[in-house]
């Protein structure tokens, strides 16, 4: 290509990217979920002591680091530089020439990608996390007495075979995306679990618009519409369909394609393209409209996705009109209740019961899936960071201990966001954007790390955990830092603390005969207290952890002086399941957390009480106390509903005029050595802890200028809120070697290969070999989970299924017998294998095609 | 617009009007226009009001926004749904009840619109419903200030850069009519139809990507020098490029304006008088080109001034300069209508003033023109 030539093109790519970009206003700001909250006590989960035992077969997955021992603790670097750069097109540009290191977000524009893929400078992480899905207005008739065809199940079972996902995926998403007919995401535990199911399922709803047509007819007719000159009619006039077509990204063309199907059957479509804001009341309001191109987001890889069905499909879903206009069966309704409530006793009953709501779910309908969309987070090739399967970089946990320059100790790197600095920093109610979130992950540490490739839980701060759940609920566990056990009744200790009382500023003891389904029992290392130390050069201490738990149980009761109405809501859910805390040691400390909420995953039923408030970012009792202050006196608050309540700013620990009122606060409560909470607080915190928190974090505010300190591998140096820029340092102080978590370097995605015969003779025994790898390396057989083979004949109907028997490290065999090919008609048939391993929650799809003859 | 741009013939004056004193004809008049003018602004902003939230459908989409948020926040909760449906319903209407009420969604936007434009006359902006400034307040009052040095450093140098530098080249093609370099000002002049972002791009892919001597963006280098003299020269450094874009997508189009008003003004009876006189051609250009053509080169530059104030949305974007015009861009999107109302009232402010200090520059200026004078009046 001359370079005139390319000069025109990257100006075009750049100028197209622009014009996009301007088009889409709030939306490229995308708020966290955080689906995995370690701080919220353990969360439930059922089975029986069978799954324990399997369990314990299958702890692992460790790889040991190949790298020599390195002496480095913390983070690998010495100083990123995180700027804002609001187009991804300029951003590419930028990495290629070395002005950026890493692009901290998932790139979804084709062209764009296509352009990364291209540079041998750069490479990618893929993420997924967004799907596509049609959404029907189930409604009798719409508001204005329109005929809705989409009443009829049948109808909108129908709209399965009408969509070709694989045109969606590879022609409207240019490939970055994968076609999706469940409720499940791709990269979930449930539909690694289920993907023999759900390939059979994606085989009988593949694309067949001859079977669509031949349906709806039947349907239509039935409803008493008649086709007219190849155009429906109803009652005399045409059947037209209201279609809410969203237009900020490629839901457009997901929209003009369907629209064209439903044209191309003699449907006439009314195409009413839309913002998110201006489709947002239509839709949820069940109002007048037929279809809505859909479009959801998971930030986190799920570990349990049986309340979908509920969410999805039934009125239980949402509050909403149209959720609330859903009439799924009674045996469906039923079916995602007992799911979406955990009642089941064994994985077996689980799965059963799971298979069964999908199928269901299909002949439901009520909202047909379309695709998994993926988007590219680009860095330079020289780079090596872990990135989460669903949030890429800017969503993982790991990035500050695993970000550096491939085999470098040391240096600097230059990071980029679409945004930066988006909303105020405080420790109770901090910024819940993405991109913040990815500099408190910097600053910050959990007390547990999700893995980012399976979701389960890892241990940080912790050393190793008990969970003890009542027999019969459906609990697994897979890790081995944790042990698992069973218990006919738990009982809560008659002093753990059950609650708060806001006026006397103690906690509530649980008292007598107080029972619980999970109890978690955390061991927080002996040298806790000696190791950890906040930014500002104070040591760990109980304290904060006990703020941890006040803050949690008080500000949502009315009756305490820090009350917070926009706290309420949580507070109530959370001690609707929460039956006690009691801290059993301080030195070692050792907590013990009872509930009725638990996870199907013992791993994530453990509470550590870590002070990372609300899974955003991380708390020591002085800071907050700061807050607290500026709350008590009217000046300021930490949460934005708090705030506009009192007429006052958000508190802003980094920056603004909040940085003021909150150094007053440090004089003040230094002068008057007095604690937030005394009455409790002030058991835990002796006075010359307070008089050294103090004094560190007051030469902190006049070494630094802020008041944002954590226990993370990096610390905030400075933060320019106008020039839009953050620069982090690595913290000296940090405990951990920085190699800890170099076993994350890359998701383990089994790569296979399929070798059998090409021709069987009916009766006779066949035997395929199943090659699984990765980089090049055989898979451990430890690792897999299971290796399932599915056989479909010459007319494409499931003819056997069954699971690979593995004969060594990274080879398993798939035996079918003379029986099983006896049942198979000559032509051409499918072995498809589906490779699911326990390092990564993604299942790998491989087949070999095989032709049968007498 | 003003009437005072047209020459005023003191002969019209009425006699009666004549002996009445200059100070009280000033300050009726004052008062008068002081009056018309906020009553201008008063609807001016009630307009902006009702427009920026749509007669209250704004806050259809506001409410169907927080349903969705609260209610998309709890759909992946495994927590959450275990808990009775009454329950996790109530909790739900709890947080959107609270939510509502933060946002004043709890009361009649008709209600809500008089105190808007109460507050936004008296210049308390109030507080920002979604945004908040780069270093965390809601004030509106502080969001808008502190875009507000950003874009006056970028937009006032353009377009001193600009003015100046148009009326000078202007002038001296009106005395060189036809020569090559007015013919090739007229021929560059259709370059102005492309926007200040367009030639951004070239310039940013010229100057930062292929030769790697200017930055693509920003205010000012990351991480931020911390010596002054170092600051500054990085920022005037990185304003370079986004001035250029924004002087190369005016200049030849203003030149070109420029000189063919001051030709016209050259070709006027009484400058060919001048000339016939002998005068030299810097006095004809100061006292018969450039002093009647005063009026109009002030009003120009006075309201160029004031047009600043709304910034640039997309050079901002390809510069990623914090300007003004992306904040009203991103509360535009997000329906942040206090920024809207706030942005707005403070122009209208700035027009309304503005015409009200041109009325009496025009008087200094030309004494053609008299404040308060019946007939053609300022």
């Amino acid at each position: 290509m001359r370079k005139s030539t390319k000069w025109a093109f990257l100006a075009g790519v750049i100028l197209a990217s622009l014009i996009l970009s301007a088009c889409q206003g709030q939306q490229v700001e995308v708020p966290v979920t955080v689906v995995v909250r370690e701080t919220q006590p353990p969360q439930i989960q059922t089975q029986v002591v069978v799954e324990t035992q399997v369990v314990v077969e299958t702890q692992v997955v460790e790889v040991v680091p190949t790298e020599a021992p390195v002496t480095r603790t913390g983070a690998w670097l010495d100083t990123v530089v995180i700027v804002e750069e609001p187009s991804a097109d300029a951003a590419v540009t930028r990495l290629d020439v070395g002005d950026l290191d890493l692009y901290a977000f998932a790139i979804a524009q084709a062209p764009v990608v296509q352009r990364m893929k291209e540079l041998d400078t750069i490479v990618t992480d893929r993420s997924s996390g967004s799907y596509d899905d049609l959404t029907f207005n189930t409604s009798a008739a719409l508001p204005s007495g329109a005929f809705n065809p989409f009443s009829n199940p049948k109808i909108r079972e129908a709209m399965n075979w009408l969509v070709d996902r694989q045109y969606i995926a590879e022609e409207i998403y240019g490939g970055l995306a994968v076609p999706r007919y469940v409720t499940f995401n791709r990269a979930s535990a449930d539909f690694a679990a289920l993907a023999d199911v759900i390939r059979v399922i994606e085989n009988k709803y593949a694309y067949n618009m001859e079977l669509a047509q031949e349906t709806i007819t039947t349907e239509m007719e039935g409803m008493g519409a008649a086709l007219e000159g190849g155009v429906w009619t109803f009652e005399g006039a045409p059947v037209e369909l209201i279609f809410l077509i969203r237009t900020e990204d490629n839901r457009r063309g997901i929209g003009d394609y369907v629209s064209n199907q439903l044209e191309a059957i003699g449907f006439t479509v009314i195409r009413d393209y839309k913002t998110a804001a201006e489709a947002g009341p239509i839709w949820l309001g069940a109002g007048e409209f037929h279809i809505y191109t859909g479009g959801w987001v998971t930030t986190a890889v799920p570990r349990d996705l049986g309340g979908n069905f509920s969410a999805f499909y039934t009125p239980a879903g949402r509050p909403d009109p149209l959720w609330q206009n859903y009439t799924p069966t009674e045996e469906f309704n039923q079916l995602a209740d007992d799911l979406a409530n955990n009642n089941f006793k064994t994985l077996d009953e689980r799965r059963e019961m799971m298979s069964q709501a999908l199928d269901l779910s299909l002949q439901d309908s009520s909202r047909v899936w379309l695709v998994d969309r993926a988007g590219e987070s680009p860095r330079r090739a020289e780079t090596s960071v872990a990135a989460d399967l669903y949030a890429a970089v800017y969503g993982s946990s790991l990035w500050p201990y695993t970000l550096r320059r491939t085999g470098q100790v040391g240096g600097s790197m230059r990071v980029g966001m679409p945004s930066i600095l988006t909303q105020p920093w405080n420790p109770l109610d901090a910024s819940n954007w993405v991109y913040d979130s990815f500099v408190f992950r910097g600053t910050g540490e959990l007390g547990l790390n999700p893995d980012p490739y399976t979701g389960l839980a890892l241990p940080n701060r912790i050393e190793r955990a008990e969970v003890v759940v009542q027999e019969g609920l459906p609990v697994g566990v897979t890790l081995d830092w944790l042990t698992l056990e069973f218990a006919p009744e738990i009982q809560v200790p008659a002093d753990a603390w059950i609650d708060w009382d806001p006026v006397a500023q103690e906690f509530v003891a649980a008292g007598e005969g107080v029972t619980a389904l999970s109890k978690s029992t955390v061991y927080y290392p002996d040298d806790l207290y000696e190791t950890v130390k906040w930014h500002d050069g104070s040591a760990f201490s109980v304290g904060d952890i006990v703020m941890y738990m006040i803050a949690t149980l008080d500000r949502g009761k009315e009756e305490s002086v820090y009350y917070d109405a926009s706290k309420t809501a949580a507070l109530n859910q959370f001690l609707a399941a929460f039956k006690g805390v009691k801290i059993v040691s301080t030195d070692p400390l050792v907590i013990e957390t009872y509930t009725d909420a638990y996870q199907l995953d013992a791993e994530n039923n453990v509470a550590t009480w870590w002070p990372y408030y609300l899974g955003r970012s991380q708390g020591a009792w002085h800071t907050v106390a700061l807050g607290l202050g500026a709350e008590l006196a009217g000046e300021a608050a930490f949460s934005t509903a708090k705030a506009a309540e009192l007429e006052v700013d958000q508190l802003n620990y980094i920056a603004g005029p909040t940085l003021d009122i909150l150094q007053a606060q440090l004089e003040a409560q230094t002068a008057s050595g007095e604690l937030p909470y005394a009455p409790t607080l002030s058991q835990f915190i002796p006075p010359d802890e307070i008089a050294a928190r103090w004094a560190n974090l007051a030469e902190w505010k006049r070494t630094r200028g802020h008041f944002w300190v954590g226990t993370g591998a990096f610390y905030l140096e400075r933060a320019f809120p106008v020039e839009g820029t953050v620069i982090l340092q690595r913290n000296p102080n940090y405990p951990d070697s920085a190699d800890r978590w170099a076993r994350f370097s890359a998701p383990a995605i089994a790569e296979v290969e399929v070798e059998g015969p090409a021709r069987v003779t009916i009766g006779d025994e066949a035997v395929v070999d199943v090659w699984v790898t990765f980089q090049g390396e055989p898979y451990a057989q430890a690792d897999i989970s299971e290796v399932k083979y599915l056989v479909f004949d010459a007319e494409n109907n499931l003819a056997q299924t069954g699971l690979a028997e593995a004969v060594e490290d990274g080879h398993w065999q798939v035996k079918l017998s003379g029986e099983t090919t006896g049942k198979l008609a000559a032509g051409s048939n499918r072995l498809e294998i589906v490779t699911v391993s326990k390092r990564v929650a993604l299942p790998t799809f491989s087949e070999l095609l095989f032709v049968t003859a007498p | 617009m003003s009437q005072a741009t047209l020459p005023l013939p003191t002969e019209a004056a009425p006699a009666a009007k004549r002996g009445a004193s200059t100070f009280s004809r000033v300050m009726r008049y004052t008062l008068v226009r002081s009056v018309a003018l906020f009553a201008t602004v008063v609807v001016g902003v009630y307009l902006t009001i009702l427009i920026a939230n749509m007669g209250g459908e704004v806050d259809k989409i506001r409410k169907a926004f927080i349903r969705d948020n609260v209610a998309l926040s709890f759909m992946g909760d495994r927590q959450f749904q275990q808990l009775p449906r009454e329950e996790r319903e109530r909790i739900i209407a709890e947080i959107i009840t609270v939510e509502e009420h933060r946002l004043g969604l709890d009361r009649p936007f008709l209600l809500r619109s008089f105190g808007f434009l109460g507050q936004a006359l008296s210049l308390n902006l109030g507080r920002a419903d979604l945004l908040t400034s780069d270093s965390g307040s809601s004030q509106v009052r502080l969001i808008l200030l502190e875009r507000l040095p950003p874009t006056l450093l970028l937009f006032a140098t353009a377009n001193f850069l600009n003015f100046f530098l148009s009326i000078f080249m202007a002038l001296g093609l009106s005395r060189r009519y036809g020569s090559f370099l007015d013919r090739a000002v007229i021929a560059l002049a259709p370059t102005s139809a492309a926007p200040g972002w367009f030639y951004g791009l070239f310039l940013i892919i010229i100057f930062a990507a292929v030769l790697g001597l200017l930055p693509f963006g920003g205010l000012v280098a990351a991480p931020p020098p911390k010596e002054p003299l170092a600051y500054a020269l990085s920022v005037l450094k990185h304003l370079t490029l986004p001035v250029l874009a924004l002087v190369l997508s005016t200049i030849f189009l203003t030149i070109y304006s420029w000189r063919t008003f001051f030709l016209i003004y050259s070709s006027e009876d009484y400058v060919e008088m001048a000339k016939a006189k002998g005068l030299p051609s810097g006095t004809i250009e100061r006292r018969y080109i450039l002093r009647p053509t005063l009026p109009t080169i002030i009003t120009t530059f006075a309201l160029s001034l004031i047009a600043l104030w709304q910034g640039a949305v997309v050079l901002e974007t390809v510069f990623n300069w914090p300007g003004l015009g992306r904040l009203l861009f991103q509360a535009i999107g997000l329906y942040d209508t206090a920024i809207i109302v706030g942005s707005t009232v403070i122009y209208a402010y700035l027009l309304a003033l503005t015409v009200f200090v041109l009325d009496f520059v025009y008087a200094l200026v030309d004494p053609r023109v008299k404040v308060g004078g019946e007939g053609a009046k300022v």
